[in-house]
């Protein structure tokens, strides 16, 4: 904690906790005044809605947030001497341990004292019904988190696993915008089978059978505590089902079949890059192929750049293709910590092979960048053909843009480096709770973006106030010269910064 | 004389207030095997790692095939092999591209390194495991492609820590035939190891380390000569209980553990 780096690392938790409490705040304070205010205007038909803001917060927050949960691996418990009874409960104890349960307990809690104020007499059966809620949810979140670990275990399972979560975050996109949309046109008819479908699905999940537990009366209230309990029960049951497997001792291991090969692949040849740095490019190219997250950070940019632009209602936006590109661009660079903030992390001990290799640390710290920035100028190259083809974008508008995107790129780069040193980060591709880069990184990536767009915008409102539609250009490539030798020499201190550390950093990326 | 290929001159090396490796001084000759012991914390992989490169030294000098490792550090990593403790592998791999990768990262062309790679698989009978990610090795397997990746561009001197731990001896049996034909073919090998019996039999010079200071040096012969036991019968003293003699590390009192 002496260290500058730990300081800092701190101070981003302490930031990180103190953003996350405040979302939890303002979110108790919504669940509370809805479970007051609904009853109070005779709204009790949205109050399950509610409960699907916890049930999806709940669910899909530890997967979609990587790093985010904590990490405990129930298989090492299982080494020892507990009764697989005690190894259950453990692991569905921990789970109450997870920022998204106990986030979703305190908006249940909240809701509850809602619900208590409006209508006094709902509050036996509301607390049971949330009890009974809470229960199956904290459950089905230990199966999606352990069938998670599961298919990230396997080379198959990790590309599933991109291609679920990539549908998920497409959909929800797709969701966000088709929202926009149907808000801002009149007259809109759902089809009476979409409606119905809704509604059933309303009214059989869990949130709606929680919500009638309270709502209902008779046999509705026992048919809806009987289908809840159902839930919890199939929820158990599975759970069990999937940790009995584990306190057995699965190994969720690479399965491999014997392929007896005639011959040793040569290594990759590539152009314009010397042996050694193609070697070094075809090594962090195999690596990032194999983590489902980075490839998801690299995919998701333009697929959600297609879904935009040819989505009818946002195409009649009056967006300059400029601004459209430029955006893109900043989209990317928002993207890069997550490549390059660490870029040691998935290495892990292999650390230790850059310095026991004759090639000096800044050669590879340049093949990786080399690779990192490349996969990004191939997204961005990908961008810039769509938009010059289907907007009429003009030529000079959009070197302007690439030769600012590249200096941003390369600043981002360097900085990557140097934080990779600073706070390394193991990364274990097989791990859902294993986070990419540190919580720092996040913060020092605004940090370089923040004054970046400032010079960006003073540059366009010069040329614009001045009328010198060169400006930008020129701002640019002087920019970019400056940023290349800044590079050159943030390197050389990278590199020697990391000989003066060697312990402290594969002590960080060791096991 | 012997040609000097690794020599320290006061090495020293602290952690605080701790001597990790205390005015060591070194002499390791040409085509000799090396065995360095020492109980556990005496300092033989802080050493090893300053020899290689992994950890400055806090003062003295190490000087490799003639030169000076602060200001020759490129040249010696091109001649040395390492096999370092904790392996430093890229275990999201295969065993053949981690060999083709480091061939590579010596300078070796495309089709050398895979030349070698496909022999030194076969060798270290990994062929069938070739394809197969190295972290999904078991423990021997990633021993010995850590030998192999050492090996790869024909060093002159090979470091090796512990290279024997936690091996079955089949895999031992592999990694000594490698080490022999090694030393055979004019290298050199400095090794440290728990295993007394396999430094026994391999090594041709010894030295043993305690506290971080050199305690005891020289061949087998020259450690027997050097070391007596009253009470010892006429027959020669192994490895062990010379290097028992010089770490006193007969000492423990079982009484201790009456309990069990």
């Amino acid at each position: 904690m002496r260290r500058p780096g730990r300081r800092a690392e701190l101070g981003m938790q302490v930031l990180w906790i103190l953003m996350g409490s405040t979302f939890v705040l303002f979110g108790c304070i919504g669940f509370l005044l809805g479970g007051f205010g609904l009853p109070r205007i005779n709204r009790t038909d949205l109050l399950d809605l509610l409960l699907w803001g916890v049930f999806l917060i709940w669910q899909l927050a530890p997967v979609l947030f990587e790093g985010y949960s904590p990490g405990l691996s129930f298989r090492e418990i299982a080494r020892y001497p507990v009764s697989f009874r005690v190894f259950f409960l453990l692991n569905a104890a921990y789970g109450l341990s997870d920022p998204a349960a106990i986030t979703a307990l305190l908006w249940l809690l909240s809701f509850w004292l809602g619900l208590t104020f409006a209508r006094p007499g709902w509050a036996f059966t509301a607390a049971l019904a949330l009890l009974l809620f809470a229960v199956f949810n904290l459950l089905l979140n230990r199966i999606v988190i352990a069938q998670f670990d599961r298919l990230q275990s396997t080379r198959r399972g990790r590309e599933r696993m991109v291609f679920l979560t990539f549908m998920v975050i497409i959909l929800l996109n797709l969701l966000q915008i088709n929202a926009s949309y149907l808000t801002r046109v009149r007259g809109v008819k759902i089809a009476p089978w979409l409606s119905h479908a809704v509604t059933e699905v309303r009214e059989f999940s869990p949130q709606g059978m929680a919500a009638q537990v309270f709502l209902g009366s008779g046999v509705a209230e026992l048919t809806a505590l009987a289908g809840l309990l159902l839930y919890g029960l199939a929820a158990y049951l599975l759970l069990q089902r999937q940790l009995r497997v584990v306190y057995q001792g699965e190994i969720y291991a690479e399965t491999y079949t014997v392929r007896r090969k005639k011959k040793v692949r040569k290594g990759w040849r590539l152009p314009l890059v010397d042996d050694v740095t193609a070697a070094i490019i075809e090594k962090e190219l195999r690596y990032i192929r194999q983590s489902g997250r980075l490839l998801l950070q690299l995919i998701y940019p333009p697929i959600i750049f297609l879904v935009f632009i040819f989505n009818g209602p946002v195409r009649k936006l009056p967006l300059q293709p400029v601004w459209m590109l430029a955006g893109v661009a900043s989209f990317m660079l928002l993207s890069l910590p997550n490549l390059a903030y660490n870029t040691f992390g998935m290495d892990k001990e292999g650390f230790g092979r850059w310095l026991l290799s004759p090639p000096p640390l800044q050669k590879v710290l340049v093949a990786k960048n080399l690779t990192h920035g490349g996969l990004l100028a191939l997204v961005y190259l990908f961008f810039l053909v769509i938009i010059m083809a289907m907007f009429h974008l003009r030529a000079t508008p959009a070197i302007t843009v690439t030769v600012a995107f590249a200096a941003a790129l390369v600043i981002q780069l360097g900085t990557g480096n140097v934080i990779s040193v600073n706070w390394p980060r193991r990364v274990e591709l097989t791990q859902m709770n294993s986070k990419m880069s540190s919580q720092a990184a996040g913060l020092v990536a605004l940090l370089v973006m923040i004054p970046l767009s400032m010079i960006v915008g003073l540059i366009t409102f010069a040329s614009w106030y001045w009328k010198v539609t060169w400006l930008p250009l020129l701002c640019g490539l002087v920019i970019l010269a400056i940023s290349l030798k800044l590079y050159s020499f943030v390197l050389d201190r990278v590199a020697r910064y990391a000989w003066e550390h060697i312990e402290e950093i594969t002590g960080n990326l060791s096991a | 004389m012997a040609e000097i290929v690794l020599q320290t001159l006061a090495l020293r090396r602290t952690f605080g207030p701790l001597i990790a490796v205390d005015n060591l001084d070194l002499r390791v000759e040409k085509q000799q095997f090396y065995g360095f012991l020492g109980p556990n914390g005496a300092g033989k992989s802080t050493t090893i790692k300053m020899l290689t490169g992994l950890l400055r030294p806090s003062g003295g000098q190490v000087r490799i095939l003639g030169r000076n490792l602060a200001t020759d550090s490129a040249e010696i990593k091109r001649r040395i092999g390492v096999v370092p403790e904790g392996l430093s592998l890229f275990d999201r791999l295969t065993g053949a591209q981690l060999l083709n990768f480091v061939g590579r990262m010596y300078g070796l062309s495309r089709r050398v390194a895979a030349e070698r790679s496909e022999d030194l698989l076969e060798f270290m009978d990994l062929k069938d495991s070739a394809d197969k990610l190295v972290a999904d090795y078991s423990h021997g397997m990633k021993k010995k492609i850590a030998l192999a990746a050492a090996v790869i561009h024909g060093p002159e001197i090979l470091f090796l820590d512990e290279p024997f731990e936690g091996v079955d001896a089949i895999a031992a049996t592999t990694l000594k035939r490698l080490l022999q034909r090694f030393i055979s073919h004019g290298g050199t090998v400095f090794l440290t190891s728990h295993v007394l019996e396999v430094v026994e039999r391999l090594c041709t010079h010894i030295g043993i380390i305690q506290n971080g200071r050199m305690v005891a040096s020289g061949s087998l012969e020259e450690l027997r000569n050097g070391v007596k036991i009253a009470g010892h019968d006429h027959s020669p003293l192994t490895l062990e209980e010379i290097f028992l003699q010089v770490v006193g590390g007969d000492r423990q009192n079982a009484e201790v553990l009456s309990w069990l």
